[in-house]
């Protein structure tokens, strides 16, 4: 009997189809004894990598296809010309077109057919709506066509017209001729539609009518038997409409089955079609010969391990060869920076260059220096960052800023003769021109060369609740509450999630009411549901790109978009620049502009004196909110620690902050030895002079590295490679044993061999790059010089760009709490970007004040805030309301802020002004206004916004409070409460009982150190920020209240490790808008009764336990993936099996700690507030 | 203080019953003003001095009355008028009359919220509360131009005097029910247009049927779409000629229902509501030449009879059959 190979098999990454992903698929068929297998998902190769690595362990063969909706011969691209209009429906939108025929195409001539498989997919892509394949483009030498039963042959067929069947069948003969093959699928349908036995026997003998060879296949869409719901879920996900059981549901056939299997659904369609029963080997033996035909390798063809960078000429090496060109660029780098007369130099940039051209490396290094150079010219901030800056040829090329010999940076930790992989040079640009420096590129090189890279989105559990939802009917508001609930986790650990998490007893206790809905979400799990542009990657090639990888238009900007993501495009030896866009590179930006128009004072940021006293004294106070990198809770903590008053020291804070660091205990003994209270010890002598600058503790890789080197005596490469292998449990025993051997041979005792080693191992690989470090630590120090030095621009700029890791709400509290006037959104003062603005000068000193943007009211149009801003100053509501043609909600939404409050009358009666001036445009009956005065807006007797309604109105159209902080008017119960503000806090003693209050501005549950979920929190409360713990025995009570409000009361222990480094760790939590409402509507009295009870805890803490243990393998097989949504903190085990998360570095790992917890975030505008109903908008 | 009104805790039933208990009030006074489907309002201006009782007592009577005859319990407000009786109808609980009297009125009003003014829907509601003009006591305050600016100078006029208590409605006796509705949900999000139209057939019948059994005729049609995120979408439109017949208004409905293209909303349920009623004999009719027409309405009428003796789901038309 003749194996069998499925042709015609998808994936997950047909979106919304496959059930299955394409490891899946490649174990399967090689656990049921196939030889090969197709992978032919609609509209994309976007897993092909992934399945031919998949296949390649599982030794299957893989074979290549896409499947492609083809339009009709004559028909143009558009195909609306037959159909009717409908009705445009006046809600839930129309129905998604389907109705095109679709065809498979397998690549069979090894490059070539690739090559066409690759242009037909683009080609699919250029069509407006749905990827549509007109007849033009529809030919190819290299490829094997499947008409299968959703072809336009297919549903001929099904139609009963097998004369129309063999008329459409003519110009696919013209065109692919001997290629053509016949599909015959066979699912258990009854009728004559797709899936049916009569079909497929139709089919059969429509072949052996016309000559053209039949194929069978099974038109798979999940690895496994019994996917069938899933596959119904994903169709409603697809179609946008619920699972609707009399429509027809998924026969639950589709499952990529044996050649046994197979052999049976042939000898059922060759007896149906009226043949002998030998005919189904002859059937099977045909599907072999087309699966034989198909020969596309994947290192050959798919030009898998092979590079290729753009053409020298293209890169300014003119005439001559790329490498004697950086060559020279790098000789003539060393004269314009001044290093001509040191001899290391020289040295090493000669030994970079023998690296460099010992890879053939030179026209990316090139490259690079292009763009660098390009976006610099395009007066564009630009920064080298990652391992890129230990290359003094990058320097020199001008793409690194730091030099590299000076801050001891290696070209090894970059790249090295005994590297292989691709070199990594990311660049940071400032985000709001990112797009623009793309278009750069891609004008530069041409779209031929370039293409940004695609970036699946994959299912996790919120997206997974809502699709299945959807598609069970359930109601949208429940759904909505129940995705909410969640962290952001893993779709496939919905269930166990709901039986540990703390903050989800409540929906745990009606789990039972959703029925199918955990299964179905969990074998969701990890399927792509969507492409979107990756934020940073561009790729680079010669002009053979396309040929290579198909591409498609992204949805905003129509960039070219290869369907490989990342990882993928590194395999296929794409080379890919990372351009990142950096908030905190345009909001120094801004804040620099604004300087200079309001002073006129030039700020060179790269060229800001180093050690300025006043700025390491604003980090050293840890008021850092809004400094790059150094502004989150734990980086406060660290910097109030650490003291840093040199560079060197931000760089090493940097690299402290990160997981490796604080799982491998370093920061402690760092603090310790640099306060002097521990002493500086070094392993042994030879090691001094790498671990001196950090105290004998190490920290980055760079360390690492020349330890190794120094102990073992191999070259700086080498020992790279040997850091890099650390991470890895396996090599790590081998590295031991080779570590001891070099080490001894080198003349170390066993003692200093097994203390070192004890300090590599735990070091893994989690230490930071040092290159990378000082690529961040340079930003760091400008941005805090920045708001020690021009605190009212950077605010601006912060705002106006909004980066880092808190609402603008808190920026803006902290500006106030700086002493930087807030001025108030005016129409006739605000740009559309946060300004500067003089508020008074006296003797020479000037205080600058941050003037609100137009940018930020809420859902103003660029366009709008624009016109606005050109047309200032405005005289009146009327002269406003004509030349400024805010729309009618928009100039609402100002009056009610005060941004019109200089026309007169109060906010109210503006707003009745302003509709009826709306109305009076409508109806075009003349511009009369009711106008006292003049120019003053004549008041209408309306009772002005309350001065909570005005607060509630900022944070409403700003979500920001603008006026006052939003605590303010509370005062007076918090100190009924006996609340302890933040300032007072840092008084407090350690140990001592304190409650604290506040609006909530940060919470995460990042990976710590014990191993446990730790919740924390920031609270602002308008004198400072107040840090929050919440550890393991407090979660019960309190989970639930801290991510899912924005006000809080707690109660918590004072914590104290530092003059300034403390935090509050939580017992209970109130809901502070809550209490605010009783204490207004029922007293004190109501407060106390509601303090009374018991805190959160409440309904069914016992329970579910016992049946959970039986849902688990079955609920394992569902779940169905092996693809990885990046689990938390890499190196994870599944924790399926594992529910903690082992790191190599011997901690353990919380399996819920590192994911973004419930709760929409902090707390910003609208949802904050509790709102009166008179309240205004 | 004279003017009850009275909401009959009913089943929720057709009206079916009101027309009883309106008999009931009018033993009391013939100024009786059915509210369907559930309440009235009944003035007793003549009965207080007839009875020699005050409203306040009456409105126990009549309590004890629906109680004992008809098994239906009620509660009841009491005002000078129809409008503050209504309002102060929302304030009373079985047993509890809630009265306001002539003094009282403004304190009365003052706090409330301004959706709770009968006339003010849900639209003037939200204009008024965006103006900071919440409740009844800022209305009153608000200068009468200011009013009139905001919701039109008839209804600002309006406004404001029923803001500040004046009450210038009366009891209408004999005003008949204005409109009769009927709903069909869904147990599912439902996107089929096929099953949609048997709902809007179904309901069509039922309506044509009650229409027939009231001997009235509608002057135009309502449907109300609603959706699974809780929205809804409304189309009125007035038929071609007064009718109860059920083909008619099928007719009708299937046009507003197609006007609306629906292709993937997610419907809960549709609901018809006829509008607009007279008694069928004040109603013209065109006739035609064509004996179709008159076969199909003297087929209904046998079918109507049929139901009344065999139950109403006796005949039917074939698409709803199974």
């Amino acid at each position: 009997m003749p194996g069998f190979t499925h042709l015609h098999t998808v994936s997950g990454f047909s979106l919304r189809y496959g059930a299955s992903h394409p490891e899946r698929l490649a174990e399967r068929a090689a656990e049921r004894g196939m030889d090969a297998l197709a992978l032919t998902d609609r509209d994309t190769v976007a897993g092909s990598v992934r399945f031919a690595k998949a296949c390649a362990k599982a030794g299957v063969r893989p074979l290549f296809g896409a499947e492609l909706a083809v339009a009709a011969p004559g028909a143009r691209g558009d195909g609306s010309v037959q159909r009717e209009r409908r009705r445009t429906p006046v809600r839930g939108g129309a129905f998604i077109d389907e109705s095109t025929p679709r065809v498979t195409f397998l690549a069979r001539d090894g490059a070539r057919g690739w090559a066409d498989l690759c242009r037909l997919i683009s080609a699919a892509h250029t069509a407006a709506g749905l990827p549509l394949l007109t007849w033009d483009d529809n030919h190819a030498d290299g490829l094997t066509v499947l008409l299968g039963p959703d072809s336009d042959v297919g549903r001929a067929l099904a139609a009963g017209r097998p004369d129309r069947a063999a008329r459409l069948l003519v110009p696919w003969r013209e065109v692919h001729g001997d290629a053509l093959r016949l599909e015959t699928v066979w699912h258990g349908r009854e009728g004559t539609g797709p899936g049916s036995l009569r079909l497929a026997a139709r089919t059969l003998g429509f072949a052996a009518e016309q000559r053209i060879r039949p194929v069978l296949s099974n038109a798979v869409r999940y690895a496994d038997p019994g996917l069938g719901p899933v596959a119904d879920v994903l169709d409603a996900a697809r179609r946008l409409v619920p699972v609707d059981p009399a429509k027809g549901l998924d026969s639950g056939a589709a499952w990529l089955k044996d050649a046994n299997g197979m052999l049976g659904a042939a000898e059922r369609i060759v007896e149906a079609a009226g043949f002998r029963r030998e005919a189904a080997l002859r059937l099977l033996e045909q599907t072999q010969a087309t699966a034989a035909e198909c020969l596309v390798d994947p290192e050959d063809d798919l030009g898998m391990g092979s590079v290729h960078f753009p053409e020298p000429h293209l890169v300014g090496a003119g005439g001559r060869t790329a490498q004697r060109a950086l060559a020279s660029r790098a000789a003539a780098g060393m004269v314009l920076r001044g290093y001509t007369g040191r001899r290391e130099y020289w040295e090493r940039m000669h030994r970079e260059l023998d690296i460099i051209a010992h890879h053939g490396f030179a026209s990316y290094f090139l490259t690079v220096s292009q763009v660098v150079d390009d976006v610099r010219d395009m007066g564009i901030r630009v920064a080298a960052r990652g391992s890129g800056a230990g290359s003094l040829v990058n320097h020199l090329l001008g793409i690194a800023h730091a030099d590299p010999v000076e801050h001891g940076l290696l070209m090894e930790r970059f790249l090295s003769k005994e590297r292989v992989v691709l070199p990594d040079i990311d660049i940071d640009v400032e985000s709001a021109r990112r797009l623009e420096v793309y278009r750069a590129i891609i004008g530069r090189f041409g779209t031929e060369r370039v293409a940004t890279v695609a970036m699946p989105e994959t299912y996790r559990v919120r997206h997974a609740i809502r699709d299945v939802g959807a598609a069970l009917s359930m109601d949208p508001a429940e759904i909505d509450r129940v995705a909410k609930s969640f962290p952001h986790i893993r779709a496939r650990d919905a269930r166990a999630a709901l039986d540990e998490l703390p903050e989800l007893r409540e929906l745990a206790g009606e789990k039972e009411k959703y029925g199918r809905l955990w299964e179905l979400v969990e074998a969701l799990d990890a399927l792509p549901r969507g492409v979107a542009m990756h934020p940073c990657g561009v790729l680079l090639s010669d002009a053979s790109l396309l040929t290579r990888t198909p591409v498609m238009p992204t949805s905003g900007e129509g960039f070219p978009m290869a369907q490989f993501d990342k990882d993928d495009v590194e395999d296929l030896g794409l080379l890919k620049l990372d351009v990142l866009g950096v908030r905190m590179q345009s909001a120094m930006a801004h804040a620099v502009t604004e300087v200079e128009r309001a002073t006129g004072e030039r700020i060179d940021l790269d060229a800001v004196p180093e050690g300025d006293p006043a700025t390491y004294g604003l980090i050293r106070s840890t008021e850092t909110l809004g400094c790059f990198q150094i502004e989150s809770p734990g980086q406060r903590d660290l910097v109030g620690r650490l003291q840093p008053s040199t560079f060197h020291d931000l760089v090493v804070d940097i690299s402290l902050f990160r997981p490796g660091p604080v799982a491998a205990d370093m920061v402690r003994p760092f603090i310790e030895a640099r306060h002097g209270r521990a002493p500086v010890r070094y392993p042994h002598p030879d090691l001094e002079e790498p671990l001196k600058g950090t105290y004998g503790v190490v920290v980055f890789h760079e360390q690492v590295i020349d330890i190794v080197a120094i102990m073992t005596g191999c070259g700086r490469g080498e020992a790279d490679r040997v850091r890099r292998g650390l991470s890895d449990p396996e090599s790590q025993g081998r590295i031991k044993v080779w570590f001891a051997q070099r080490a001894e041979a080198n003349g170390y005792d066993a003692e200093t061999i097994q203390r070192t080693w004890g300090i590599v191992e735990a070091f893994g690989s989690y230490g930071f790059c040092k290159a990378h470090a000082v690529a961040f630590a340079v930003p760091t120090y400008q941005s805090a010089w920045l708001k020690a030095h021009h605190p009212a621009a950077f605010y601006a700029g912060l705002l106006t760009h909004d980066p880092g890791m808190y609402p603008k709400r808190l920026l803006l509290a902290d500006a106030r709490r700086r002493g930087v006037p807030i001025l108030p959104l005016d129409v006739n003062k605000s740009g559309v970007a946060h300004r500067i603005e003089l508020v008074s000068e006296s003797k020479g000193s000037k205080v600058w004040g941050l003037r609100l943007a137009l940018s930020d009211v809420h859902n103003i149009s660029e366009a709008e805030a624009a016109r606005i801003a050109e047309g200032q100053p405005y005289a009146s509501l009327l002269d406003f309301w004509e030349r400024a043609r805010p729309s009618r909600p928009l100039a609402g939404r100002l009056a009610q802020v005060g941004a019109l409050d200089a026309f007169g009358a109060n906010r109210r009666d503006l707003q009745l002004h302003l509709t009826e001036l709306h109305r009076g445009a409508r109806g075009g009956r003349g511009d009369q206004l009711p106008l006292s005065g003049g120019r003053r807006t004549a008041p209408a007797g309306l009772p002005d916004l309350t001065s909570a309604e005005k607060l509630s109105a900022e944070l409403g159209v700003l979500s920001m409070d603008a006026s006052r902080h939003l605590m303010d008017d509370h005062g007076a119960f918090l100190a009924e409460l006996g609340v302890v503000s933040a300032r007072r806090l840092r008084e407090a003693r350690h140990g001592e009982t304190v409650l604290v209050a506040g609006a909530k501005a940060a919470t995460q549950t990042p990976p710590i150190r014990s191993g446990k979920r730790v919740i924390f929190s920031t609270l602002d409360d308008g004198t400072g920020l107040v840090d929050l713990a919440f550890f393991d025995d407090s979660h019960d009570a309190c989970a639930h209240t801290v991510f899912h409000s924005w006000l809080l009361l707690v109660r918590g222990v004072v914590q104290r490790r530092g003059p300034r480094s403390l935090s509050v760790v939580g017992s209970a939590v109130w809901n502070l808008a809550d209490l605010l409402q009783v204490r207004q509507e029922e007293g004190l009295e109501g407060v106390a009764a509601r303090l009374a009870e018991p805190g959160g805890t409440g309904t069914g803490a016992a329970g579910t336990d016992g049946e959970d243990d039986g849902a688990g393998p079955a609920r394992r097989r569902l779940a169905g993936s092996d693809g990885r949504p990046a689990p938390a903190g890499s190196a994870a085990r599944d924790p399926m099996e594992d529910r903690r998360i082992r790191m190599p570095t011997g901690y353990e790992m919380h399996p819920w700690a590192d994911l973004r917890p419930a709760g929409e975030g902090p707390a910003v505008g609208r949802k904050l507030w509790h709102r009166s109903p008179g309240s205004a908008g | 203080m004279t003017i009850l009104c009275v909401r009959f805790q009913l089943p929720p039933v057709y009206e079916a019953a009101l027309p009883q208990l309106i008999g009931l009030l009018e033993e009391f006074t013939p100024v009786v003003q059915a509210l369907p489907p559930d309440a009235a309002l009944a003035d007793l201006r003549g009965a207080e001095r007839y009875f020699g009782r005050s409203a306040v007592e009456l409105a126990s009577v009549i309590r004890v009355r629906a109680l004992a005859l008809h098994g239906v319990d009620c509660v009841i407000g009491a005002g000078p008028g129809p409008m503050l009786a209504r309002m102060a109808l929302r304030d009373a609980r079985p047993g509890l009359t809630r009265a306001v009297s002539e003094d009282e009125v403004r304190e009365f009003l003052a706090d409330r919220p301004v959706v709770a003014l009968p006339g003010v829907g849900g639209r003037t509601a939200r204009t008024l509360c965006e103006y900071g003009l919440d409740t009844l006591g800022r209305v009153a305050a608000a200068p009468l131009s200011t009013l009139q600016r905001l919701v039109g100078a008839k209804a600002g006029r309006e406004l404001q005097e029923k803001a500040n208590g004046v009450d210038r409605g009366r009891v209408v006796p004999n005003a008949v029910s204005r409109s009769l509705a009927t709903e069909r949900p869904f147990t599912r999000d439902e996107l089929d247009p096929g099953r949609h139209r048997r709902a809007l057939l179904s309901a069509a019948e039922e309506l044509g049927a009650r229409l027939r059994a009231l001997d009235k005729v509608s002057r135009g049609l309502t449907l109300t779409v609603r959706y699974a995120d809780r929205t809804a979408t409304t189309r009125t439109r007035t038929l071609p000629e007064p009718t109860a017949h059920s083909a008619a208004l099928t007719k009708a409905a299937y046009g507003l229902y197609a006007a609306l293209g629906l292709q993937r909303a997610r419907v809960r349920s549709i609901a018809l509501r006829v509008e607009g009623l007279d008694p069928a004999e004040q109603a013209s009719h065109q006739l035609t030449f064509d004996p179709v027409d008159e076969k199909a309405r003297r087929i209904e009428e046998v079918a109507d009879r049929a139901r009344a003796k065999f139950g109403p789901r006796a005949v039917m038309p074939g698409s709803l059959a199974a």
